[in-house]
């Protein structure tokens, strides 16, 4: 598609949509501009759509539906590795990867237009299809009442993880390939359609029971940023902007106007900055329940989660509501309506409008807030990659290497957004919008913004041009393009930074510390790199250091080399004792410093390694405590004050203590400073328990802040007109609970404090719901649990109880009951409640039982309570290792509704398991394995980022390998009598195959040639070592990951034991054909041609195509015959075909799913369908090879083989 | 003979209502007068005999001339802030009712005239004192000695039944939070022990009970939209809601006009749909297609 003609238009019509069966009917016209003479096929992306027919130019065509992913390892092997699962996906989703030109629906260009194609003649190809109760792409809410479909606010819109478009029309399912749309809706008259595009017209049917809602997109869109949402909306024309038009559903209109009154702003702001229009002619929102995700952006509207929809009162929800939006604004810049190239591209536009995003928040919400953002956004990131890996931002595949894997470190392929862990994926999000900062830092704010606005006014233009200028390209953004725009404007050449943080993964990790040098009056500083631990790269270059001395703030810039630890930074200085002399800070200030505390012979007050996050690092700095409590006193940058804080809790003094009081006191510091400063305070108190003086911390503070002055242990009524104090009246009950006293409980005062504070309150007079302060005053009776003298579950009776936790009790039943007859604002008070049960259960004081859990997860409960409520099962599931509910989360995850909680529940899942690869649990056991196995095989083919999530908590529970619990492998060789001869047991074989692919070290084992760049990327000495040797170390590697992991290498080691009759010769031969496999390439296609089963046949081949030419190593032997002598396969698939029934035969009970994702036609091609797609496959890779001459190979002659299938 | 026949009725109903109260029996002593007025008028006029039924009505009507004109004049007189009605008051009562009042006076000396002998003289009655509680003020210098008096002291003197409120802050604020929470517990109780329940202790089903969980068949609604409490108090303090009603108003308007013009006739409403909808929105001049009327369909494109 992509390589041999152009999209120009495309028209969807979707004439039904039936609520009650959830299904869908429509057409779809492509118009195509052929740029090849003699197209004869065409490929498109579809998913779970039911095809009735294909005409091109009204000729009926014959077309071909097949989806590798539907399940991912077809013959029910006994595999179960992941490497195996990892390679065997990538090469399925690459198999239909749209910007390869490959699609799940091969059209065949009937015979009688190619004559019309020499002369590049428009094809028009019309498809109609149905969707029915579709599980991924629509989602149909449609609540259980009373009443019409618009009366129960049923309502279907289109969801989806990146590209996702082909689940519910058959398109061209790539970012990159775009065109101009007409959308035509038909809909019950009381329901309205919002698409992309401009609302042309709205005419009812003949009936007039329903209306057909005409859209036109004129702007060239990519078929993924096209969506669709029906519902009865209540319709509000936002009253700022009358080309912006918002929907919710039914009763929520008020929330609606509220929550969309600044949205103006938004709009305004990046119009500005950008100084630019937004780019189409309306924008809508559109409010809808059971959201896949809070925000998704598509061309000229956006969709969010209901759940943002808030009333005047409620104040935590209305900056959260408004970053969404500002989210959702910024992507419709970058994103929809300019689009990426490759999928290697997508950093740069999710950097962009991460990074406006970013200038919004500092606008709105303030530099500090920004600040503190872009600090904790890199703490993130950080923290993940040194824990998973890096995160590569571009990755270049191929480059001349096969089965080059840039990230051998995870357990995915980066490869294609589909195959990435969800967490990843916002891990790369949020380095790309940081790394678009550390490029502002370069070349400066204003040269970014003409960068920006360069790149949208060169694709408005693109945009409004026809598409034979070929001028749509412009809409499509690359790195190069990016880069090169970058170099024009501000003529900086940032090649090094690129390298570093685009082209290379991982982060930096400093570690720093000082020594001052009294008789040179000079700061020697030490800066060392670890670089070694894993997600960690070694930095050259430019560091700024602050120091703050008595006579001011002085910047130094450092050059870090190679071999140069240390850093000789003068001093100005001379001495202290200017005695009553006013301090001159960074910004200018100049501040009394009681100097009593400091070092008399230093002028140094506090040191800073690059304080303008200007590389993403981990600094681990060492001053000593006073520079700690000096530059949180007085340092105004509130990233230094969180560092302080953070390093604070190491050194529990009273000094300490007093600086952080004095923090907290004073209203002029960065709320989230202070209410950081709650809980370190708490840490420091407990630290220093014995020689605490005074009441407990922060008690006397709060009665001075929100107690009344006449009777200081009533709190004030609720009065949250200042949000800062409202912030903190929230944050310091809950920190003040995580106090212990000397018998490691939370002190009586606190604990009656809190009880107080819930009792006295009052909001009668507020302005503002006090919901999530009620709810936070839960948290902190939960935080001031500890564990109960009796742990036995038997034990836990009403009789039992401590006095002080069925107090506790007593609030959380009364607040729980009260939520049923006086709900909360997203019910937070339940879900806090549920929180402090679990923790009550937990702790031994009431007895643990999943029931109340079970209930309030169900669906039919808000969102929030849902998630909770799972939270708590799947915590009990690990603490009481429970099969039956790890079995009902799993079912759960298989048939909920809401894909949002299904996806929650692995992620939980995957954060708190019940057991891991290094534990031994009961759990653990085959079914589970095979299920699990299941789920992400078969089960979550309509969910992308659902099966990515599977494939997550498989890897946590079991790792890369063959799960430890599963019972070894009992032969290594399998007879086949057909064929007379021994075969290696596929249960081993195609575990080294996926070892080849994914393992890096492993491919640098075969191909030792042209890898010296890869060893040098490569630091990890292990897999250095194994570089030379090949196979065997390899095997050792991955057994000392597992400690159980014997099982997985069978082949080699366990074979010799396993020896009887055939094991004799066979077992030799198995090893043979390991060395084979690995040490020549030749022998690999006699491989192939022994290979029994269809599925792992066409891996093989989907990995070769994966290697792009390398011609000397190219085994054209196998593909040669099937392509050019149609003869010579007939033999080798019916051989296949036996061999597969004779499988079929031998384990039929593993293979009934297999074909349920079908319909009754297709089930009896099945297996002719494996041999059309070798023949695709293996077509397409000669046609990649050389296009001239590919016609020898016409499709006549392949329609001889496989026309009995043919469904036209 | 006429006479007696209406006397003997009216003594006869005089006696079998003997035993009537003093102002009833002042009511019957005044339509007796009436009632010999009438007769002479009737005499007067040549009339020898009549029936009661005619005399009675002849009476009844004289009786309500007679109290018009009394509460004409009333009103006259107190329209000119006068509390008693003056001659000039009954003259123009009369020119009112359309009596020519010069003919009065001749009428008054007419020739034949009958002399009537007044009345026997009844005791107006006397309204029964209500009870009087302390002294009645009098009034002060500057008010009139024909005003009314002032009613009885009691029922203007604040006189305190109960003890002083306790205004403690603290004691207040006490309160108020037990009460409350006194209310939610009875309240979730009673929810609780008519409703299905959730347990945390397996043996003990009664010390917490938890209301049971229903899930809803449309979650988001309770979850999203301030309960009714919280409105109350939020309209107490807010006053911007004036704006969003005018514009709910606007968009109910649209949806109105967008509706009806869906169901009435066919051909002829386009035009007369969109003159509303314009209207309606023409301060704001919102052009925006989904509030657009919807098309009907055209006769040609059915195919």
């Amino acid at each position: 598609m992509v390589l041999n003609s152009f999209l120009c238009l495309a028209v969807v019509c979707i004439n039904n949509i039936n609520f009650q069966r959830k299904s869908v009917i429509g057409y779809v016209e492509l118009t195509i501009f052929p740029t090849v003479v003699n197209l004869n096929r065409i490929k498109l992306n579809s998913k779970q759509c039911r095809i009735y027919r294909v005409r091109v130019n009204d000729l009926e065509a014959p077309f071909i539906y097949n989806d590798p992913t539907l399940e991912v390892c077809h013959h029910e092997s006994k595999q179960r590795n992941l490497n195996y699962f990892s390679s065997a996906y990538t090469a399925a989703v690459s198999a239909v990867d749209p910007d390869a030109g490959h699609g799940e629906l091969v059209i065949k260009v009937p015979s009688e237009l190619w004559k019309q194609g020499d002369e590049l003649k428009v094809l028009k190809v019309y498809i109609e299809f149905s969707l029915d109760q579709p599980k991924g792409g629509l989602h149909f809410v449609v609540p259980d009442v009373e009443g019409s479909m618009a009366e129960r606010a049923a309502h279907v819109f289109s969801f989806g993880y990146q590209n996702s478009t082909r689940f519910w029309f058959p398109c061209v399912d790539s970012y990159s390939e775009l065109c101009t749309w007409k959308l035509e809706f038909t809909v019950d008259a009381s329901m309205v359609a919002v698409s992309c595009g401009d609302l042309v017209e709205t005419i009812y049917t003949h009936d007039m029971r329903k209306k057909t809602f005409h859209y036109v997109l004129p702007i060239p869109t990519a078929a993924p940023n096209i969506s669709l949402a029906v519902g009865p909306f209540e319709i509000l024309v936002d009253p700022y902007m009358h080309e912006v038009t918002h929907f919710c559903l039914p009763q929520l209109l008020p929330l609606l106007k509220h929550s969309m009154s600044y949205l103006h702003e938004i709009f305004e702001f990046y119009e500005e900055i950008l100084t630019c229009r937004y780019p189409y002619a309306c924008f809508k929102t559109v409010f809808v329940d059971e959201a896949y995700v809070e925000v998704s952006s598509y061309a000229s509207m956006s969709i969010f989660s209901t759940n943002l929809l808030h009333s005047a009162m409620i104040i935590d929800q209305t900056p959260l509501t408004r970053r969404c939006l500002a989210q959702a604004l910024a992507q419709q810049f970058f994103g929809c309506f300019i689009s990426r190239m490759s999928w290697a591209d997508e950093w740069v536009l999710k950097g962009i409008s991460g990074y406006i995003y970013g200038l919004y928040l500092k606008k709105t919400f303030g530099v500090n807030d920004y600040r503190h953002w872009i600090k904790e956004e890199l703490d993130k990131i950080i923290e993940y990659e040194l824990k998973m890996g890096g995160v590569l931002l571009h990755p270049t595949f191929g480059g001349g290497k096969e089965k080059d894997n840039p990230t051998p470190h995870l357990h995915f392929s980066i490869k294609h957004p589909h195959t990435l862990s969800w967490e990843y994926f916002k891990m790369f999000q949020c380095k790309a919008h940081l790394v678009m900062r550390l490029i502002e830092n370069r070349i400066s704010m204003e040269f970014m913004l003409q960068v920006f606005n360069k790149l949208l006014s060169l694709a408005s233009t693109a945009s409004s041009q026809k598409y034979q200028s070929h001028m749509w390209s412009q809409m499509l953004l690359s790195t190069h393009a990016f880069l090169k725009s970058i170099s024009n404007v501000s003529g900086k050449d940032i090649g090094p930074l690129i390298k570093q943080w685009v082209d290379q993964s991982s982060v930096v990790k400093f570690f720093g510390s000082f020594a001052f040098n009294r008789k040179r009056n000079v700061l020697e500083l030490e800066i060392r790199q670890d670089y070694t631990s894993s997600g960690t790269q070694k930095y050259v270059g430019p560091i700024k250091v602050t120091v703050q001395e008595l006579d001011g703030s002085f910047n130094h810039t450092l050059q870090i080399e190679e071999n140069s630890l240390k850093h000789d930074i003068p001093c100005h200085s001379k001495s202290r004792r200017n005695k009553k002399k006013k301090i001159p800070l960074m910004n200018g200030e100049e501040v009394d410093m009681d100097l009593s505390a400091m070092d008399a012979d230093s002028p140094l007050l506090w040191i800073r390694i690059d304080p303008d996050m200007s590389i993403l690092r981990k600094v681990e700095f060492e001053q000593a405590d006073f520079m700690w409590q000096y530059q949180l006193r007085y340092e105004r940058d509130v990233v230094a004050q969180v560092e302080a804080i953070v390093a604070l809790e190491k050194f529990p003094t009273p000094a300490s203590r007093l600086a952080l009081t004095d923090i907290l006191e004073q209203d002029q510091c960065f709320y989230k400073v202070r209410m950081q400063a709650c809980f370190c305070l708490a840490k420091i108190a407990n630290s220093m328990m014995s020689t605490w003086q005074g009441p407990p911390a922060m008690k006397s503070l709060f009665t001075r802040m929100f107690c009344c002055k006449s009777c200081p242990n009533i709190v004030k009524t609720n009065n949250f007109i200042n949000f800062q104090s409202y912030f903190l009246q929230k944050t310091m009950p809950v920190a003040m609970a995580l106090l212990r006293d000397v018998q490691n409980l939370c002190p009586k005062d606190v604990l009656n404090f809190i009880l107080d504070l819930i009792k006295y309150n009052d909001n009668r007079k507020n302005k503002f719901s006090d919901n999530y302060y009620r709810a936070e005053l839960i948290e902190a009776l939960t935080n001031s649990l500890t564990p109960a003298m009796n742990i036995s579950n038997e034990a836990r009776t009403v009789v039992s109880l401590n006095p002080d936790v069925r107090l506790i009790l007593e609030e959380i039943t009364r607040f729980l009951n009260m939520e049923k007859l006086l709900p909360s604002f997203r019910n937070t008070i339940t879900v806090n409640c549920l929180k402090a049960i679990r923790q009550l259960q937990r702790n031994g004081h009431i007895p643990s039982d999943p029931s109340l859990f079970k209930s309030y997860a169900e669906y039919g409960h808000f969102v929030d309570v849902r998630v909770a409520a799972l939270d708590a099962l799947i915590d009990y599931t690990r603490v009481e290792q429970s099969p039956t509910e790890l079995q009902w989360l799993l079912d759960m995850v298989q048939n909920d509704p809401v894909h949002y909680v299904r996806h929650r529940i692995l992620g939980m899942l995957c954060k708190n398991p019940p057991f891991t690869r290094t534990s031994d649990s009961i759990l653990c056991n085959e079914a589970l394995v095979d299920q699990l196995w299941k789920l992400m095989n078969s089960g979550t083919s309509h969910d992308w980022r659902q099966r990515c999530d599977a494939v997550n908590l498989y890897y946590t529970l079991f790792g890369l390998t063959r799960p430890s619990c599963l019972p070894l492998p009992e032969l290594g060789l399998v007879l086949n009598l057909k064929e007379k001869k021994a075969v290696l047991n596929p249960t081993i074989k195609p575990e080294v195959s996926g070892a080849t692919l994914i393992d890096t070290p492993a491919s640098i084992g075969i191909h030792g040639v042209g890898m010296c760049y890869q060893v040098d990327e490569e630091p990890d000495p292990v897999s250095l070592g194994v570089c030379g040797v090949g196979q065997p170390p390899q095997g050792l590697k991955r057994k000392a990951e597992t400690p159980l992991g014997s099982p997985p290498e069978p082949g080699q080691v366990l074979q010799p034991q396993d020896d009887d009759a055939r094991g004799g010769g066979g077992g030799g031969g198995g090893g043979g054909r390991f060395k084979i496999r690995f040490n020549t390439m030749e022998e690999e296609d006699i491989d192939m041609e022994t290979v029994h089963d269809s599925q792992a046949f066409i891996h093989q081949h989907l990995h070769l195509l994966e290697r792009p030419s390398t011609p000397g190593k190219e085994p054209p032997s196998v593909e040669q015959p099937m392509l050019s002598l149609p003869a010579t396969p007939a033999p080798v698939f019916s051989k296949e075909t036996t061999s597969a029934s004779s499988k079929h035969g031998s384990d039929h009970g593993h293979h009934h799913h297999h074909h349920h994702h079908e319909h009754k036609k297709k089930k009896k091609k099945h297996k002719h369908k494996h041999k059309h797609k070798h023949k695709h496959e293996s077509k397409d890779k000669d046609k990649d090879r050389d296009n001239s001459h590919t016609y020898s190979n016409s499709p006549a002659s392949g329609r001889s083989i496989r026309s009995p299938s043919l469904s036209d | 003979m006429a006479d007696p026949a209406v006397y003997s009725g009216s003594s006869g109903r005089g006696s079998s209502k003997a035993v009537t109260s003093p102002s009833e029996n002042y009511c019957l002593a005044r339509r007796r007068t009436l009632q010999v007025a009438v007769s002479a008028l009737l005499t007067e006029s040549g009339f020898d005999s009549a029936e009661k039924a005619a005399v009675e009505t002849l009476t009844e009507m004289m009786q309500s001339y007679i109290n018009e004109i009394g509460r004409c004049a009333k009103a006259y007189c107190e329209h000119t802030a006068r509390s008693v009605p003056t001659l000039s008051d009954a003259v123009v009562t009369l020119i009112e009712m359309g009596f020519n009042v010069d003919t009065l006076p001749v009428y008054a000396k007419r020739s034949q005239r009958m002399v009537i002998t007044a009345p026997p003289v009844t005791n107006p009655p006397v309204t029964p004192k209500a009870l009087s509680a302390g002294q009645k003020r009098t009034h002060p210098p500057h008010i009139p000695g024909h005003f009314p008096d002032f009613p009885d002291p009691h029922t203007y003197i604040k006189t305190p039944t109960f003890r002083e409120p306790v205004s403690d802050y603290q004691v207040v604020r006490e309160k108020a939070a037990t009460q409350r929470r006194d209310v939610e517990r009875a309240l979730t109780r009673f929810m609780a022990k008519t409703g299905e329940t959730q347990t945390l202790f397996k043996d003990d089903v009664t010390t917490f009970p938890l209301i049971a969980a229903k899930p809803s068949t449309i979650p988001y609604l309770s979850a999203l939209l301030p309960s009714e409490l919280e409105l109350q108090s939020l309209e107490e303090t807010d006053s911007s809601e004036q704006d969003d009603q005018t514009d709910s108003e606007n968009a109910a308007g649209n949806n109105l006009t967008d509706d009806p013009s869906a169901d009435k006739e066919n051909s002829i409403l386009p035009p007369g749909s969109v003159v509303p909808s314009s209207k309606s929105s023409e301060e704001n001049l919102i052009d925006n297609p989904y509030l657009r009327p919807v098309k009907k369909p055209k006769v040609r494109r059915k195919k």
